[in-house]
């Protein structure tokens, strides 16, 4: 049978565990506390009969046996507390308040004893007390035995142990209580968030755990929870929707790909037609297909990846000057007006080749929008909050406020995008190395409505800062 | 030229042999990186076409062991793998290139012609010439039939890289790949025109243009 629950958990073990250490250490001070009272005891009583031996023997020593005769049996009957007995030389009792010395097999001059007292108390009942007693040889050859009762002071020593003990019972009591205390308090709280779990692995990527404002580590635990739920199912449904839009965005193509080959056959069978010119549209047909393929490849693999790989520290407006250098020329040829304006030596943790990518997907887009006459923009700043800011600034239509956040979102200009597969799915990827290098992208009007061009659209990749 | 082509997938490596062959070079097949080191060892030739993702030896160990040997044949590595990693991990286990599949028939033509080509002109070069078309690579000077050329440094490093080319196409990839650096595939026809920059610097007042444009490839500089 296992036990319940609520016994099995982590807090609850802990609470034994801390008994169990706690029943060691209260011992080890249970044991020392009655060695130390014990061995005082015994040093008293031993300390007491050594002092009536010593005036024992001084009597001895003035007034001879008669002298110490008389002492002990004056002493014997007076209400003392120490036990007497005088023998002779061969250890056969003379005078004194017991019948025989507990010292056996005496040797040498002087010998320490421990005994058993037994006596009878006033209602006759037999009692047993423990003793020490000291016997010597007196100078003159004859056995001189000192005892002490020390059954008072041990039951006092007994009675320390039992209150130590009763103590102890009842810290095992309570902290048994209190471990039960946490272990259902601790239980409570997790259980909540083993429930979003059970929830999530049933499939339900919504679920999310109380998080309850305190601050705690149970806070920090299901915060930390949803974040990754929200990742997962973000990721999750980019998947699926990304699924949707690969089938959509790649069948047409694929679909007039094959219709354009069937078609070219029936006529090349039929001696009508060239083929050549099908197959020449064929191709640039499978290119499409290829390009729009790798895109979507490369937006999955950034967010499969999480944070971006092989990341380094650079400069970005180096980067953007190149790219800038790249792109200067093409805007010339179509009438554009190309300016940058670049931070210099501010420094950048990322990707370099895939930040590289993004603003040269920002920067196709941004001269296959403007008319000509146009002017396009780039720019590297760094914001207050020490974010850096890649930005493209362009004259052309712009996109309505509306649709800017739909735009950002993974593969959603795929569906409008039939004809011109780079273009949403660019925008998309900006988002994908943003989110990659935990920034954002940004979209918002370029400088207005002007000779009947504009309001123009501003790309902003921002990036956090280094650190 | 001679060329060997490592790669598991036979119907691919068929079509590569017809597209080479079209082109006029001499192809041999191997369908794996055991039987692909045993023809490079058995054999000479100028360019080695490999596949990346093999069964038992792949590419990267082939090509490792190739270079252990002491080979320097140049080598091609094709993948499906385009991560900049994958392209890093690629060229440090010895490979000279590397073409991310599926790749244009045009595209793997001239990589594989560019890499037999920097064999053959292995040696240092301060001069480059091409019909009239002079090249001092130390003055970072450029004269066609005498007149001086004034070139920007990305223009001139263009030309060096289309010099020392010259006869063969070289794609739009290739040369944002060689002369800018990049590994991305520009939707906008970006190269083309600072080709044409190009073209109007050396070509513009010359009875014989030099700069050619080929159609489905790239260009190509004739002398």
């Amino acid at each position: 049978m296992r036990p319940p629950r609520l016994f099995r958990t982590t807090p609850f073990r802990l609470t034994l565990l801390f008994l169990a250490l706690f029943a060691a250490a209260a011992s080890a001070f249970l044991a020392y506390i009655y060695l130390a009272t014990a061995g005082e005891v015994t040093r008293r009583a031993d300390a007491g009969v050594s002092r009536e031996m010593q005036s024992l023997e001084a009597v001895y020593r003035r007034g001879g046996f008669a002298a110490l005769n008389q002492s002990v049996i004056e002493r014997s009957s007076a209400d003392r507390a120490l036990l007497y007995l005088l023998m002779d030389k061969a250890g056969a009792p003379i005078s004194g308040s017991i019948a025989a010395s507990p010292v056996h097999d005496f040797e040498g001059d002087r010998d320490w004893a421990s005994f058993v007292l037994t006596q009878t108390d006033v209602d006759g009942g037999v009692v047993k007390r423990p003793a020490r007693g000291l016997q010597e040889r007196m100078p003159g050859g004859e056995l001189m035995f000192v005892g002490a009762d020390v059954g008072e002071s041990e039951s006092y020593v007994v009675r320390i142990l039992r209150a130590l003990w009763g103590a102890g019972a009842l810290v095992i009591v309570l902290g048994l209580a209190g471990g039960l205390l946490v272990s259902r308090n601790v239980r409570r709280n997790i259980g909540s968030l083993t429930d979003v779990i059970e929830a999530a692995r049933g499939g339900d990527l919504g679920a999310r755990a109380a998080v309850r404002g305190t601050g705690d580590e149970y806070d920090e635990l299901a915060s930390g929870l949803n974040d990754m739920l929200a990742r997962l199912e973000r990721s999750i449904g980019g998947l699926r929707h990304a699924g949707d839009a690969i089938a959509h965005d790649l069948r047409s193509p694929l679909t007039r790909l094959r219709a354009r080959l069937e078609v070219a056959m029936i006529e090349a069978d039929a001696g009508r037609a060239d083929p050549k010119l099908a197959l020449h549209q064929a191709l640039d047909d499978a290119d499409g297909v290829l390009r729009t393929f790798a895109a979507v490849l490369a937006i999955a693999r950034l967010e499969a990846a999480g944070d971006a790989p092989s990341q380094t520290v650079f400069d970005p407006g180096a980067l953007a000057a190149d790219m800038a250098e790249l792109y200067e020329p093409l805007c010339e040829e179509k009438g554009l007006e190309f300016k940058a304006e670049l931070v210099p030596a501010l420094s950048l943790k990322g990707n370099r080749e895939f930040i590289a990518q993004a603003l040269a997907n920002i920067l196709d887009n941004a001269v296959k929008y403007t008319p000509a006459g146009g002017a396009v923009m780039l720019r590297v700043r760094r914001r207050s909050s020490g974010d850096v800011e890649i930005s493209v600034t362009d004259t052309g239509p712009g996109v309505p406020e509306s649709d800017r956040g739909r735009v950002v979102e993974r593969f959603v200009r795929l569906e409008n995008s039939r004809n011109e597969p780079g273009v949403g799915l660019g925008l998309s990827l900006v988002a994908a190395v943003a989110r990659a290098h935990r920034g954002h992208l940004e979209l918002a009007e370029g400088p207005g409505a002007l000779d009947g061009t504009g309001p123009g659209l501003r790309v902003a990749l921002v990036l956090p800062k280094v650190g | 030229m001679r060329l060997l082509i490592v790669e598991d997938d036979l119907e691919a490596a068929e079509a590569m042999v017809k597209g080479l062959a079209e082109a006029g070079h001499e192809c041999k097949t191997a369908p794996d990186g055991g039987a692909g080191l045993a023809a490079a060892s058995a054999d000479r030739f100028d360019v080695l076409v490999v596949d990346r993702m093999m069964p038992r030896i792949d590419g990267v160990t082939m090509v490792e062991r190739l270079r252990a040997g002491g080979d320097q044949t140049p080598v091609l590595f094709l993948s499906a793998l385009g991560e900049i990693t994958d392209r890093v991990a690629g060229l440090k286990a010895g490979g000279d290139d590397y073409l991310v599949k599926p790749y244009a028939l045009a595209e793997l033509i001239a990589r594989v012609e560019a890499l037999a080509r920097r064999r053959e002109t292995g040696s240092v070069q301060t001069l480059l010439r091409v019909g009239d078309l002079e090249m001092d690579l130390i003055g970072r000077e450029v004269r066609r039939a005498g007149r001086e050329i004034d070139l920007q440094p990305r223009e001139f490093q263009l030309l060096e890289f289309l010099m020392r080319n010259a006869g063969q196409s070289v794609t739009r990839t290739m040369l944002l790949e060689k002369v800018w650096e990049y590994h991305f595939d520009p939707q906008t026809n970006v190269i083309d025109v600072h080709i044409s920059r190009l073209r109007s610097k050396i070509d513009k007042g010359f009875d014989k243009p030099m700069l050619q444009t080929v159609r489905g490839a790239g260009y190509r500089l004739e002398a």
